[in-house]
């Protein structure tokens, strides 16, 4: 579905440049979950702002390629982008208290999706959210940031789109909540065969959330292993990152 | 007699002006704190971790209810009781350098130059805080070295207890590993005891030997870590066990947020 071969994204400083992220490049198939895991400051989100281009242009440069279907993403009209945008590949973002537009009632965001409130009520049901009738008149900042969070990815399931793309989406999301995103991340992907990649440094979730999981570092992206696989990797830096996992989680005091 | 005990403690708040209706943040909490233990407080947001720690520290007075701290804890230019809040970064003074906001607890014990020296770099690098940035301002840190910074301020109170609330949030796993390490071996060296306030519960199975579950204001279930989560006796505790594993169906969780 995407095919991923990014040479090069650099911050454009005034008279140098800072190379973020080098030689990414990953497949996106049909039906599967992807994780990229990376600690703060790796360049996992540089990374999904790059594959759609995203990234301010007189800012950051991105060298490569990057195919959906058969559009080139890197080089073809910001129509064309928009469209893709809209339609096929979504986005939630980390900070989704502040994807709102806080003068706009939820109301305005389940009429720019143009679906049945009886199709949204569904999701927002599954969601453990406020009936569609409540949160309409409810505005973005009185939303907890967990319900936000959930709201996001119920606005974006609703474009049904064919690849799903979260930015730490269990980042102040409380327990319950996860487990409700792991639910239905499985669900869109089993039953639509459609696709999702997910950025996070929370091991745990990627392990249980994903199909092939890949550790970004120093702006190198490891191939994609399956996640059993994940586990026993001989690189020194994923054996690093899994080794704090392994010991935090196996001590006792 | 126990370094800290809490017992019967309540407190609610005015939800509406107009109907004086009320509601209960803690319900008749009851719990002791041994010398030199650390001890864990788990449960859900808006399950009252937050305001217990400041009413153990007191800074909220409770309705009901009686906190002893043991007479031989008390301190006579400082609270005994310090909190390591959650949101760190808006504690510590922007403007100010590090060494500074340090010395000024230090000046509270002893003038003495040698001295506030020589604490002021013990206490630091006690915390693993780099000497290089002893001369930086708040803002010129990250979360990381700002967290760090406000507990060396909080340690040179010389405190009896320490409360963290939080003190894991939005870090990743091996940042989180050394903070355990660290906070272990504060209590060991110091002989520090520590209350930790997380709903991270396989954090708290590494760093706390006792833990307490804490659901609507209420205390749950109390116990010995490994026994309280490898034979969890409530089934909210079982719930959050399952939750933090991420098991739970979506029929578990419907019945949850249906209570």
């Amino acid at each position: 579905m995407l095919s991923v071969d990014i040479n090069s994204v650099s911050i454009l400083e005034e008279e140098k440049r800072r190379t973020m992220l080098k030689d990414i490049k990953f497949d996106v198939e049909e039906g599967k979950v992807y994780t990229i895991l990376g600690k703060n400051g790796s360049g996992k989100s540089t990374l999904i702002k790059s594959l759609t281009s995203l990234l301010p242009k007189g800012e950051y440069e991105t060298l490569g390629k990057v195919l959906f279907r058969e559009t080139e993403l890197l080089n073809c009209s910001e129509e064309t982008l928009k469209e893709i945008r809209k339609h096929n590949i979504r986005y939630v973002f980390q900070d989704a208290a502040n994807s709102f537009d806080p003068l706009k009632k939820i109301k305005y965001y389940f009429d720019l999706s143009n679906i049945s409130p009886l199709k949204i009520e569904e999701l927002l049901l599954y969601f453990l959210l406020p009936s569609y009738k409540k949160l309409s008149g409810l505005h973005s900042y009185e939303l907890s940031g967990g319900m936000a969070q959930r709201f996001l990815i119920v606005f974006a399931l609703l474009a049904n789109p064919d690849l799903l793309i979260l930015d730490e989406p269990t980042s102040g999301v409380d327990y319950a909540v996860m487990n409700l995103i792991l639910l239905k991340i499985k669900n869109f992907v089993r039953d639509n065969d459609k696709s999702v990649l997910i950025v996070t440094q929370d091991i745990n979730f990627a392990l249980k959330s994903s199909d092939r999981i890949a550790y970004l570092s120093d702006g190198n992206l490891t191939r994609f292993y399956k996640s059993d696989e994940l586990l026993n990797s001989q690189d020194d830096k994923v054996k690093n990152f899994i080794n704090s996992f392994k010991e935090i989680s196996n001590a006792s005091a | 007699m126990p370094l800290l005990k809490v017992e019967n403690i309540s407190y609610s708040v005015e939800v509406k002006e107009e109907t004086k209706k009320q509601f209960d943040i803690l319900k008749n909490v009851s719990f002791e704190v041994e010398t030199g233990e650390i001890i864990g407080i788990a449960g859900e947001s808006g399950g009252g971790k937050s305001t217990l720690a400041k009413v153990i520290a007191g800074l909220i007075k409770p309705d009901t209810g009686k906190i002893t701290l043991s007479s031989d804890a008390k301190r006579k230019k400082s609270s005994p009781i310090q909190i390591l809040f959650q949101n760190h970064g808006e504690v510590l003074n922007p403007f100010r350098r590090i060494s500074n906001v340090v010395d000024e607890v230090l000046v509270i014990n002893k003038i003495d130059k040698q001295y506030i020296e020589n604490q002021r770099e013990s206490i630091l690098s006690s915390v693993g805080f780099p000497k290089e940035l002893y001369n930086r301002r708040g803002f010129q840190l990250s979360g990381g070295e700002q967290q760090r910074a406000t507990l060396a301020r909080l340690l040179a109170t010389n405190p009896v207890l320490l409360i963290l609330d939080e003190p894991f949030s939005a870090q990743d796993v091996e940042s989180q590993l050394n903070l355990v390490k660290l906070f272990k071996k504060l209590n060991k060296e110091f002989q520090l005891t520590m209350i930790c306030i997380s709903h991270d519960l396989n954090i708290l199975r590494n760093l706390a030997k006792r833990i307490i579950i804490l659901k609507d204001g209420e205390v749950v279930e109390s116990g010995v870590t490994n026994e309280v989560f490898n034979n969890p006796k409530k089934d909210y505790t079982k719930f959050l066990l399952s939750a933090e594993a991420l098991n739970l169906t979506y029929e578990e969780l419907q019945a949850s947020s249906n209570q």
